[in-house]
């Protein structure tokens, strides 16, 4: 993807910048797919905020040790609970908000590690080049030929339960070597740019160039990658879950078709089954839109093109 | 040969032209309106003849080709005009009629650095592709006889028939096109910049042997290029065009050596010669005119030396220098 | 011939890099906390059978030797035995490893093949309703979560009509049959086989038509789809035989990198489907700690994985002769 004059900021004024932003901006909400996955996500989002409220108005429906003291069993929907209960009693719609909580914090903290990694690795590939580059990528290629899910069980054999926070932390190990391969080409063009040149002459030293110069150029390139790795953050997170190796304390929508499924209610329980799976598929495409908005955005030749003159 | 503008032909019966076209006007409906890239231009061509279209980019030149073909994108439209093809009008053909046409009658010859073959492809079973087309009742072991005959002809080794396109060179790729090109006997072949990107070398051997094959073969050619010297060398006739029109037309000897065009003299000037007096080059002053509201006068006046107040008001007439050599231009007759 | 330099080569790194993967497992097995010995002796056994087994697989011996010992192992097949089975690990890899394959390469080309006709549709008839239904549908697919959709798909399609068997891969009543031919059984194994392949179908044919789909149009742009039309080959044959042969490239390359997460997908459509294949071995041994399986089993996964990275490779390098001359 070349796209490097896009990006060179460095010599741009403020207004420059602005108008440029706007005019990515009013690119990126004119198309369909933009604009879907920004409503989705407000969406979710608004269930993530509102995940605090039922527990708030009464106990009972607090996810994890809600009991209703009538119900003890899972039932459908009805007018104390929206969405029925799960197999203890819970209250389903309130696990179903507290997942949305999880699912932004699982997605978004483990793709901005994996974006960090990724962008520190890839620039530092690309700008120092030869045997240093050559290992790094040679590291990518064999974590990207692994898969991630079947290493984090391995790991859960061995180490044990793991909680959520250790999740994040693989799953964003794991995850670098796509984000780092397109930072370092992006690195490789923005290299034999003048005023790299003209930086080192000045007697800037190589850190100092890599975090002046070029990553402020690359972070576009970061984030966009960043709303890709979401998605497989918060779908790993939520296979592990389903195949019960979550965290035990967390709710996730994974975790609520893990005990659906366990618990052998799947062919009855509709309302149970089919909400966090709905979710899941949802809060991933939402984001997956975003991208490839955001990438339409970037990358110029994507967009619809009218009658070619 | 010549041909006036179009409803005043009151010559011999069309059959003796190959080619005939009459105040072709085309364009592109673009987002900023209708972009007439060809605007009413007449020109003949008889059978054995060949025609230097020459011009700088963005003059037209291509689209003519393109045209002729058929072969224009979606958003390409013919206006108006004729072109009469061994007496058909091409422009009435429907896309059936002008498959059959294409290749088979007229065929073309694109740039060797261009992606014309496929990649993926060995050069035989393409060229062999275009024979079996037009003639499906040949066999596979026949055509690709053909192909080795064709190889042949421009001189290719046929060793080399079996391989894939990268595998050529820049000269053995333009080759090959023309060898393709020629596959089906066509009357009509239309080379679209053909020896650009070649070597200086290589550019004029090609070019010896495209003069020997239409000899030979006595095929028309049209030759598009914005190298005036090179369609010098190959076309017994030279168009020059401008801006969409067509401004200087005549035998090369008469164009060559007497221009009456300012463009057409500018267009010399701008070249380097290696005989002749050392002179300076001059490069031409100014742009094009916009092709979506073309001026109403003559469009190349604010580049023209001698231009004066009527130039760019009134639309220029053709004015005779010779029955074989006109010039759209009001002020161009004097030396 | 330059091809089989080429396999060649790819071969030697993927033996590296397989070579990596196992070390990186043998060092995460002995770092990890707990006693290595207590993880790979079933608690179950007999001092005389536990002993001998550390002898063989080397638990008391220096690291480096271990390593040794731990190669050699791998060489010849030992992997200790499986805590859950009472049995030889190896034999119950060798019994696994074919239902995977079966699953694994039956969906990876089957969705390879609908998508790069679909995605040749989507981009001949760009802008029109096809075009978005068919985008719109891949992305929708591509994104749904797979265990939730393959339980929908039991759900529907096994449990309330019936069609296909809710989990397994064979009928026992077929399989005990003395007089159930080949033919029987291949059909049976079909039958159960229909709901897993069709979950894996559906995720993962939507990127292969994304990706022709782009490609396509990127293709039709080429000055030698000019050539092609201008020699007088109809629409049609000009897409076939020369756009889609050359749009389908990306999309080879496309399955190959995301064969690791075909992959994942296959063990979850198999713990779903309870296909008794190696993905679902893994998940179920790690379920019951049984680290002998799960460490034999991701080995050998990983070693799929890898092949098939080299297949990929090599049929790309057939389909494209730029690389190979």
């Amino acid at each position: 993807m070349e796209s490097v004059e896009r990006f060179d900021t460095s010599g741009m004024k403020r207004s420059h910048w602005l108008a440029h932003f706007l005019e990515g901006w009013s690119v990126f909400i004119q198309n369909p797919l933009g604009k879907a996955g920004v409503g989705l996500l407000i969406l979710f989002g608004l269930m993530a905020a509102g995940s605090v409220i039922p527990p708030w108005i009464d106990p009972m429906y607090q996810p994890m040790t809600g009991v209703d003291p009538e119900i003890a069993s899972s039932v459908g929907p009805s007018a104390t609970h929206w969405l029925g209960t799960d197999f203890m009693g819970r209250d389903i719609l309130s696990q179903l908000l507290a997942g949305a909580r999880i699912a932004f914090m699982v997605g978004v903290s483990a793709a901005f590690m994996t974006v960090v990694l990724g962008t520190a690795i890839g620039m530092t590939a690309g700008y120092m080049g030869k045997a240093v580059d050559t290992l790094l990528m040679r590291l990518a290629d064999i974590i990207m030929v692994m898969p991630t899910l079947l290493f984090v069980l391995m790991l859960a054999a061995l180490f044990g339960q793991l909680n959520i926070w250790t999740i994040v932390l693989i799953i964003g190990l794991f995850r670098w070597p796509g984000v780092s391969r397109v930072i370092r080409s992006q690195t490789l063009s923005l290299k034999q740019r003048p005023f790299i040149e003209a930086a080192r002459v000045a007697g800037a030293s190589h850190l100092r160039i890599i975090f002046r110069h070029i990553m402020p150029n690359v972070l576009p390139l970061s984030f966009l990658y960043m709303t890709f790795r979401v998605t497989s953050a918060i779908t790993i997170e939520a296979a592990l879950a389903f195949l019960g190796f979550g965290d035990p304390g967390t709710v996730s929508w994974g975790m609520m078709l893990q005990w659906v499924w366990k618990t052998g209610h799947m062919f009855q329980a509709p309302y149970w089954l089919l909400p966090p799976g709905i979710c899941i598929s949802l809060i991933t495409l939402s984001f997956y839109m975003l991208g490839r908005a955001m990438d339409e955005v970037l990358d110029p030749r994507l967009r619809k093109e009218e009658d070619a003159s | 040969m010549n041909d006036r503008t179009a409803g005043e032909d009151k010559r011999a019966p069309q059959t003796e032209e190959l080619l005939q076209v009459e105040g072709l006007t085309v364009g592109y409906r673009t987002k900023r309106g209708f972009m007439r890239a060809v605007d009413g231009i007449s020109f003949s061509l008889r059978k054995g003849r060949s025609l230097g279209l020459v011009g700088e980019s963005g003059c037209g030149k291509t689209t003519v080709g393109m045209t002729l073909m058929g072969l224009l994108p979606p958003n390409g439209e013919i206006r108006s005009g004729r072109i009469l093809f061994k007496g058909a009008d091409l422009v009435q053909k429907t896309e059936e009629e002008m498959r059959r046409v294409r290749w088979r009658e007229i065929a073309m010859i694109f740039q060797a650095a261009m992606n014309a073959l496929n990649p993926v492809q060995r050069v035989e079973k393409q060229i062999a592709e275009a024979i079996l087309t037009h003639a499906p009742e040949l066999s596979e072991e026949e055509a690709l006889r053909q192909v080795e005959g064709l190889f042949q002809m421009v001189n290719l080794p046929h060793d080399r028939m079996h391989d894939y396109p990268h595998q050529y060179s820049g000269g053995m790729k333009q080759r090959a096109i023309i060898a393709m090109a020629l596959a089906c006997n066509p009357d009509l072949i239309i080379a679209d910049e053909p020896t650009t990107a070649l070597d200086v070398i290589v550019q004029h051997q090609i070019l010896e042997e495209t003069k020997a094959l239409q000899r030979d073969l006595d095929i028309s050619i049209i030759f598009i290029s914005h190298d005036i010297s090179i369609v010098a060398d190959v076309s017994h006739d030279i168009g020059v065009m401008y801006a969409g029109q067509l401004v200087e037309y005549g035998s090369r000897e008469e164009v060559f050596g007497d221009p009456r065009h300012y463009y057409t003299r500018a267009l010399l000037a701008s070249y380097p010669t290696l005989a002749g007096e050392k002179k300076d080059l001059v490069p031409i002053p100014g742009e094009t005119p916009s092709l979506v509201n073309p001026p109403s006068g003559c469009r190349f006046c604010d580049r023209c030396d001698a231009a004066a107040e009527t130039c760019s008001l009134e639309r220029p007439d053709w004015m005779e220098v010779s029955p074989t050599h006109r010039v759209l231009c009001a002020r161009c007759l004097s030396p | 011939m330059e091809l089989r330099n080429f396999v060649f080569r790819r071969l030697i790194q993927v033996v590296v890099i397989f070579f990596i993967i196992q070390t990186a497992l043998f060092l995460l097995f002995r770092l990890a906390p707990g006693d290595p010995v207590e993880r790979m002796v079933d608690p179950t056994m007999t001092p005389e059978d536990a002993d001998r087994l550390v002898a063989v697989l080397g638990l008391d011996k220096p690291l480096w030797t271990q390593y040794g010992i731990y190669l050699k192992n791998f060489f010849q097949g030992e992997f200790g035995t499986s805590f859950y089975y009472g049995q030889p690990v190896v034999d119950i890899i060798r019994d696994k490893l074919p239902n995977t394959i079966l699953l694994f390469t039956s969906s990876v080309i089957l969705s390879a093949l609908v998508g790069i006709a679909l995605g040749k549709i989507a981009a001949w008839r760009k802008g029109t309703r096809t075009d978005t239904w068919l985008t719109i549908g891949s992305l929708v697919t591509h994104t749904v979560f797979l265990p939730w959709l393959a339980l929908l798909l039991i759900w529907i399609f096994a449990y309330r009509l019936g069609w296909f068997p809710i989990t397994g891969m064979i009928s026992e009543d077929v399989w005990l049959d003395p007089d159930a031919g080949l033919w029987t059984k291949a059909l049976d194994i079909g039958h159960h086989m229909v709901l897993p392949l069709a979950t894996l179908f559906l995720i993962h044919f939507g990127s292969s038509l994304l990706v022709m789909r782009s490609s396509m149009l990127d293709t039709l742009k080429e000055d030698y789809i000019l050539t092609a039309r201008a020699k007088g080959l109809t629409d049609k044959e000009v897409r076939n035989r020369h756009a889609a042969r050359n749009a389908a490239l990306p999309v080879v390359t496309g399955i190959g990198l995301s064969l690791a997460f075909s992959i994942n997908g296959g063990a979850l459509t198999e713990t779903v489907f309870t296909w008794p294949g190696i993905g679902r071995e893994l998940v179920f041994a790690v379920s019951h700690s049984d680290y002998p399986l799960a460490q034999a089993a991701f080995l050998l996964i990983a070693i799929v994985v890898l092949v098939a990275n080299v297949i990929v490779d090599v049929l790309y390098a057939y389909l494209d002769p730029r690389i190979r001359y």
